[in-house]
């Protein structure tokens, strides 16, 4: 029993973070009936932007102290005479950090979103309104491109990135176990969470996001109706760029920085797709079913097994409800 | 002018190779292709019998991709399926079976099961059509790509670390030498393309193609979309796990990360190259998409000297070439090299009476 | 020949059927008729099972194909054309028409990878078949290499006659195949739906706006409007029905 209960948590972490890359895959899909198979690889830039700004930048000759490891007099002398491991020195390893995390985030939200511009102004809008088709394939070009462009530019891997919250060890108990959490991690799923929520109130409730479901239901209406479509495709992929950064940095913490990352892309599209595509609830709760299914799945079997669960779970939801678990579908009029 | 094209009957009228530019195409042909075998040097043989497996394997994408219309992402999964089938078949089969007759049973056996493995890959083409399916074969190439990996599968497999694979023996006639292979494949190449050719003069082939342009006027039809994308699955599937049986003959032994993801975008780059349901398009395809990194190699080779921090960008700048093509024939010849063949050919055919 | 019981069909809240029953009497040519959005083409897509009914049968020959599969019922005979053309636009005419013999041929995979053989014997067969049964009786034999692209809208309605012909049905569901037709191909089109009735005997179920026509060429006619059946019977009786009157009427007005 109490086993359970720790891998179930530690799925449902994970699938936090699933829901934040789906979302980002949801939303441009929503505005530009484009399903973007190169999502995975928009979050892997985020990850090496982020490695870049909070390790890479730092480590130059010219980088100021401050930015390198921040340590104003205060904090040396709490650090003094902690033990090892301590709750509170994680705490103030963090802050020691804080600078890069910042800077790092922030560097990898702007050139991610530069990224994404780009990919929609060069790639995208020419083949606006001419084939869905192409665009799409388009992605699937992508992701060569971008899979050698990032060895090209990082040659080298990376293990170690600061986390982005303290890495603070958490115990209580639930139902009579004890149950082990990373603070950062539960911080990441928070902040997956949180995301993901205000992505879906925004769409829901602001007037840029009415313009992106009024572009949804149909293109030619909303254009009629004043709603400038090319701008509400740049704003969906900036929207899926952005988030795409954060998930990015966040795998980074966890993974290390690799191409490898890029993987995650059609975990999540699998994930995705068994949702409905369409439906930002149906692809959260698939989100949490999965996480949860690859933490079972690494408890019995161990951790090379999990890697296949989305897509034996995609191939599984697609032959019985074709449209995935919450999509509706399409009507033809013949 | 297009010389000899008046029809006496309606065989005439029917016949592939219709006018006599294309007969003397496909028979020249021939004749280079024996030349090549007899003369070109070892590397040249080498590169063409990569384009000769690929080839296969491509016209097969082009089954179910380009004539169907069903998109797939994942039909490395099948020319891995053949090249294990007809490697696991060899080693069981050692001892038992003559050599001598071992790939007329290996072959057989590896390309149906490939076939059966694209039936039931295919499943969700039946209700969904186009990303749903895209997806649904991507996760089956990770899925067959795991498989094999799998340390229980492992005495089998070879695992991660790859498997030696046999030499074929043909009735006496035993492969081992790369020109020999060259006759094999290109033999093999040829009836491929033959045979898909063939299916576009009956009702089995244009059931697909009307499946692509207009599912439903095709159900009206009398077409039945289960048998028929079942059918094509099958089909294409089916000659992916050749190119793969013929795969494992040609090199000395194979590891599963060479049928992963950028396989099967490999295949489908060469089918956007060269140009989706038509036949010439997997042939133009695959010489782009195999000479592409040849060249990235040779020119590296001239411009690094040998300095290894030069030589390590070779890899990632041959992956993106792939992906650069891709998106450069989407966005400026979508219908690929076949269009502008057609184009020149056209203007060929109008002069000197017109230009354009 | 093909009998309709009690049809229901609905979509969400609208009802696009509700209670049609009639029977269309072998070889005759029966019209259905009535003001746009009343279920016509509603009515087809029941008959050739695209849309699944709410309620009621529909039976072919005899026979209860109510929950059969399009593909199913076209290969018992049931052949159809569509309002907007459903033709292969990037096919030659030839290769729309032969097509249309699909069910009608026999060949296997492995006869098609083959080609020479039976299979190419079936196809030179057919070919001969379709030019004479379909291309010569259609006079489209001057355009049989044509794109469907290159063609004006009235012979693609012929060509997409041309191509449920040559699924040689006994059964032939034709939607508007005249709309937007000028007066000279509307007769032309007459004609031709005369003599595929007189030549081959066929049943033909026909939705058509133009009235002349209908009441010309239809021995039975049957009048549908906001989804219910409001008349039935020969064209005298259904031109006087006051009802009929009243929806067309009140439609114009
Ligand atoms: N797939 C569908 N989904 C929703 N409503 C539909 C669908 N098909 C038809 N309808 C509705 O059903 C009603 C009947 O439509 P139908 O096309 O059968 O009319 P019709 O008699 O063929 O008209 P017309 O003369 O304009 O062709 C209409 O209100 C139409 O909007
Ligand atoms: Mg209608």
């Amino acid at each position: 029993m109490g086993q359970i209960l720790q891998f179930g948590i530690n799925g449902l972490m994970s699938g936090a973070i699933y829901a934040l890359i789906a979302v980002g895959i949801v939303s441009v899909f929503k505005a530009t009936k484009v399903v973007n198979f190169a999502h995975g690889y928009l979050i892997m830039f985020g990850a090496y932007f982020y490695f870049t700004f909070a390790v890479l930048l730092p480590g130059m000759s010219w980088a100021p102290a401050w930015y390198v490891s921040w340590e104003p007099a205060w904090l040396v002398e709490m650090k003094e005479g902690l033990p090892m491991f301590s709750p509170l020195g994680a705490v103030l390893d963090w802050l020691t950090n804080l600078p890069r995390v910042i800077i790092g985030l922030i560097g990898a939200l702007a050139a991610n979103a530069v990224v994404g511009l780009i990919i929609e102004r060069v790639l995208m809008r020419p083949l606006m309104g001419q084939s869905v088709f192409a665009m799409i394939m388009v992605t699937v070009g992508l992701i060569s491109v971008m899979s050698g462009g990032a060895q090209l530019i990082w040659t080298a891997d990376a293990n170690y990135v600061p986390s982005l919250a303290p890495n603070t060890p958490i115990r209580f108990t639930l139902f009579d176990t004890q149950i082990f959490l990373f603070g950062t991690d539960l911080v990441n799923a928070v902040i997956a969470v949180l995301l993901f929520g205000a992505i879906v109130a925004m769409v829901q409730f602001t007037k840029g996001g009415v313009a992106i479901r009024a572009t949804a239901e149909d293109q030619s209406t909303a254009y009629s109706m004043g709603i400038s479509v090319p701008r509400v495709f740049a704003r969906a992929w900036v929207l899926a760029s952005l988030t795409g950064a954060i998930a990015g940095a966040i795998l980074a913490t966890r993974n290390g920085v690799s191409p490898s990352l890029g993987l995650f892309g059609f975990s999540v599209l699998a994930i995705v797709l068994m949702g409905g595509l369409d439906s930002y609830v149906g692809v959260f709760i698939a989100a949490l079913v999965v996480g949860v299914l690859e933490a079972m799945t690494q408890w019995k079997f161990g951790g090379d097994w999990a890697g296949i669960v989305p897509y034996v779970a995609v191939l599984l939801v697609i032959l019985v409800r074709p449209h995935g678990l919450f999509g509706q579908k399409e009507v033809e009029r013949i | 002018m297009i010389n000899g094209n008046l029809k006496a009957s309606y065989a005439d009228d029917e016949r592939v190779l219709d006018n006599s530019y294309k007969k003397a195409f496909v028979y020249g042909m021939m004749v280079v292709l024996a030349g090549f075998a007899a003369f070109a040097n070892d590397y040249l043989i080498l590169v063409a019998c990569q384009m000769g497996i690929m080839l296969i394997a491509v016209v097969g994408l082009n089954v179910v991709i380009g004539y169907t219309g069903l998109m797939s992402l994942g039909h490395a999964a099948f020319i891995a399926v053949g090249a294990y089938g007809v490697t696991i078949l060899h080693n069981l089969g050692a001892g038992t079976v003559p050599d001598a007759v071992m790939p007329f049973i290996a072959v057989p056996v590896a390309v149906a099961i490939s076939a059966l493995i694209g039936i039931v890959v295919g499943l969700p083409s039946l209700r969904v059509k186009g990303l749903y399916l895209a997806v649904a074969t991507l996760a089956a190439n990770f899925i067959v790509i795991f498989v094999i990996e799998q340390d229980l599968f492992a005495p089998w497999t070879g695992g991660m670390t790859g498997i030696e694979t046999p030499a074929p023996n043909l009735a006496g006639w035993v492969l081992d030498d790369k020109r020999e292979m060259f006759v094999l494949i290109a033999v093999f190449a040829f009836a491929t393309i033959l045979t898909v050719q063939n299916l576009f003069r009956t009702r089995v082939g244009r059931a697909f193609i009307a499946i692509r342009d207009r599912d439903y006027s095709a159900e009206i039809l009398g077409i039945s979309l289960l048998r028929f994308k079942l059918t094509s699955f099958a089909i294409s599937a089916a000659f992916c796990g050749l190119a793969g049986a013929l795969l494992a003959y040609f090199y000395a032994s194979i590891l599963p990360e060479q049928f992963e993801l950028a396989l099967s975008l490999q295949l489908v780059a060469a089918l956007i190259v060269g140009g989706m349901g038509r036949t010439m398009g997997p042939v133009f395809g695959v010489i782009v998409i195999v000479m592409v990194p040849e060249v990235i190699k040779v020119v590296f080779g001239a411009v690094s000297g040998g300095d290894p921090s030069v030589a390590q960008l070779r890899a990632p700048l041959q992956e993106m070439a792939f992906g650069f093509l891709i998106i450069f024939f989407l966005m400026f010849e979508p219908l690929g090299i076949v269009h502008i063949t057609d184009r020149i050919l056209r203007a060929l055919n109008r002069w000197p009476f017109a230009r354009g | 020949m093909l009998k309709i019981e009690d049809l229901h069909l609905s979509f969400g809240g609208i009802k696009a059927l509700q209670g049609i029953s009639f029977e269309a009497q072998a070889g005759e040519i029966t019209g259905v008729i009535g003001p746009n959005g009343a279920g016509k083409t509603s009515l087809f897509n029941a008959i050739s099972g695209f849309y699944q009914p709410d309620r009621g049968r529909v039976w072919f020959d005899g026979r209860d194909i109510t929950g059969m599969a399009p593909d199913r019922r076209a290969a018992l005979g049931i052949a159809r054309t569509f309002q907007n053309i459903a033709l292969f636009r990037g096919m030659t005419v030839l290769d729309n028409i032969k097509l249309g013999g699909h069910t009608r041929l026999k060949t296997g995979l492995w006869g098609a990878l083959r080609y020479f053989g039976p299979a190419q014997r079936e196809e030179l067969e057919f070919r001969r078949d379709i030019e004479e049964r379909v291309i010569d009786f259609l006079e489209i034999d001057h355009i049989r290499k044509v794109p469907i692209t290159a063609l004006p809208y009235g012979l693609q309605k012929r060509v997409e006659l041309g191509r449920a012909l040559a699924m040689r049905p006994q059964v032939l569901l034709l939607d508007e195949p005249v709309a937007g037709m000028n007066r000279e191909e509307t007769a032309d089109m007459a004609r031709f739906i005369l003599d595929v009735q007189e030549r081959f005997g066929t049943t033909i179920l026909l939705v058509e706006h133009d009235m002349h026509m209908v009441m010309d060429i239809c021995a039975h006619i049957v009048v549908l409007n906001f989804g219910q059946q409001i008349a039935e019977g020969s064209p005298q009786e259904v031109s006087q029905n006051p009802a009929v009157i009243e929806a067309y009427l009140g439609a114009a007005a």
